[in-house]
Order: structure tokens, then sequence, then C-alpha cells
């Protein structure tokens, strides 16, 4: 007795001669044994690990890789006008980071990867703070610390000072 | 030892499979809190990870290879019922 799985039974005969030669059950090999299943989750268990043990990896390597800290010129920052910010590159072309002219006038620069899940933060002028638009997370503009949202520590700060009217970053702290 | 009844192995089968399945879920799991450490730069969390995975794949190779139906016998060119 054969048994019609599935309402594709006339493709064969629909398609064309050469099937006749090297026919195609397609009903059976539809079927996956228990063996087949047990060898694909053992290979996505593979899959898995490596991929945690790679993506570990790598960041454990990119954490170790000191940079030396240059002193840069922030470009245009002079120019910057209370309540507003600029982005700029420090301390090499690949870090992000974000200078903020604070109501007050003063200058406060902090790395722009959020420290929950690395989205890059943007400053609020309305609300006068950074903010990261992922997970609703919140710095203080002031302090880079964490205001509210799953951030679980405060942003990377940059020093900068001012030489001769100009903006300068010259150091990097962890949050 | 007594011969498994058809229905034992298949039940050991199954039971195979939903361990192997659970494990995979634990794993996908892992993994997911191993990006979101990395990318908070929660360092000190990810070896403990990788190794939670690792014992995890341990154990998938361990049911893999070792855990079969006892009435299963191992011949020159494989398992036969």
């Amino acid at each position: 007795m054969t048994k019609n799985l599935s309402d594709e039974s006339d493709v064969q005969a629909a398609t064309a001669p050469y099937q006749a030669e090297f026919p195609y059950e397609r009903d059976e090999e539809a079927q996956v044994t228990r063996r087949e299943f047990c060898n694909f989750l053992g290979l996505t268990s593979a899959a898995l690990f490596a991929g945690a043990a790679g993506f570990a990896g790598k960041a454990a390597i990119d954490a170790r890789e000191s940079v030396s800290l240059p002193v840069a010129h922030i470009a245009v920052a002079e120019t910057l006008t209370p309540n507003s910010s600029l982005n700029f590159s420090y301390p090499t072309d690949r870090d992000s980071a974000i200078l903020i002219r604070t109501a007050d006038g003063a200058y406060h620069a902090y790395g722009q990867k959020c420290t929950h899940l690395s989205c890059p933060v943007y400053y609020s002028r309305a609300e006068q703070r950074l903010e990261c638009p992922c997970h609703e997370g919140a710095f203080d503009a002031a302090t880079g610390a964490v205001l509210y949202g799953p951030p679980p520590r405060a942003l990377d700060r940059i020093e900068v000072e001012t030489r001769d009217g100009q903006i300068w970053a010259t150091g990097r702290n962890g949050g | 030892m007594k011969p498994r009844s058809r229905a034992g192995q298949a039940a050991v089968w199954q039971a195979r499979l939903i361990m192997l399945v659970m494990i995979n879920i634990a794993q996908l799991w892992i993994l997911a809190a191993t990006v979101d450490a990395a990318l908070a730069g929660h360092y000190s969390v990810l070896l403990p990870l990788v190794i939670a995975s690792g014992v995890c794949f341990a154990i998938t190779l361990s049911i893999i290879k070792w855990w079969r139906p006892t009435s299963r016998k191992k011949t020159s060119t494989g398992y036969i019922r």
C-alpha cells in the first residue's frame, strides 16, 4: 500500500522524461530521520559554541589593544553655540565621539557608544541630555552619568582642554 | 540485558531529541548573553559564558555519540536494530 504524503504526486508526471531514468522520490526525500535530526542539532550546537567563543575572543582581543591617546584638536569646536553638540573621532578614526557645549558654555566630550549595546548616543537639545535611541537610555550632559534606562555605567569620558581659544581632546577615561 | 521494546526505543530517541533541543535553546541564550556582555564591555563574564557553551556542546556530543537505545547492537557495518 502506497501512502501519498503530499499533494505533489503529479509533479513527476508533469515535469520531464528524464525523471524516468533518474527518479526523484520527493516524499521520501522530505522525510528526516531522528538520527539526521540529532546530527543537525549537534552541528547547531557546535556552531553556537563557535559563535560564542569567536565573539568573546574578538571582544577580548579588542579590549586588550592599547591605543595611544594623542592630543587632538577638535576642528570648528570653538564655533559651537551653547546647548549644541558636535561629532568627532577620538582617539582613532573608528572611535566616534560627541562634544557638547552645555547651556552654561562649558565643553564636555564623551565616547558616542552607549554602554548598553553600543548604539550611538545623541544630544537632545530640548532635554539637554544625551539619549540613546535604541533602548531609551539617557545620560547627564555634564557628567555622562546614567539618568535612566538600561545602560549599566556612565559614558566613556573624553578630557577636553581649551588652549588659545581652541578645543583639544587630551585623553579618554572609561565610564 | 533484556532488549528494549520498539516503543521503548522510540521513547529513548524522543528523550534524546528533547534534550538536544533544550541544550540548543540554552546555547542560543548563552550566545545572546555573550553578545550583550561583549557590546556592554563586561569582559569578566565572557569566559564563563564560553565555558558554559562548551559544556553544553560536550553534553550534546556525548548524547549523540554514546547515549543510544541499549538493544541496538554495533556491527562492523554500523548499528542494527
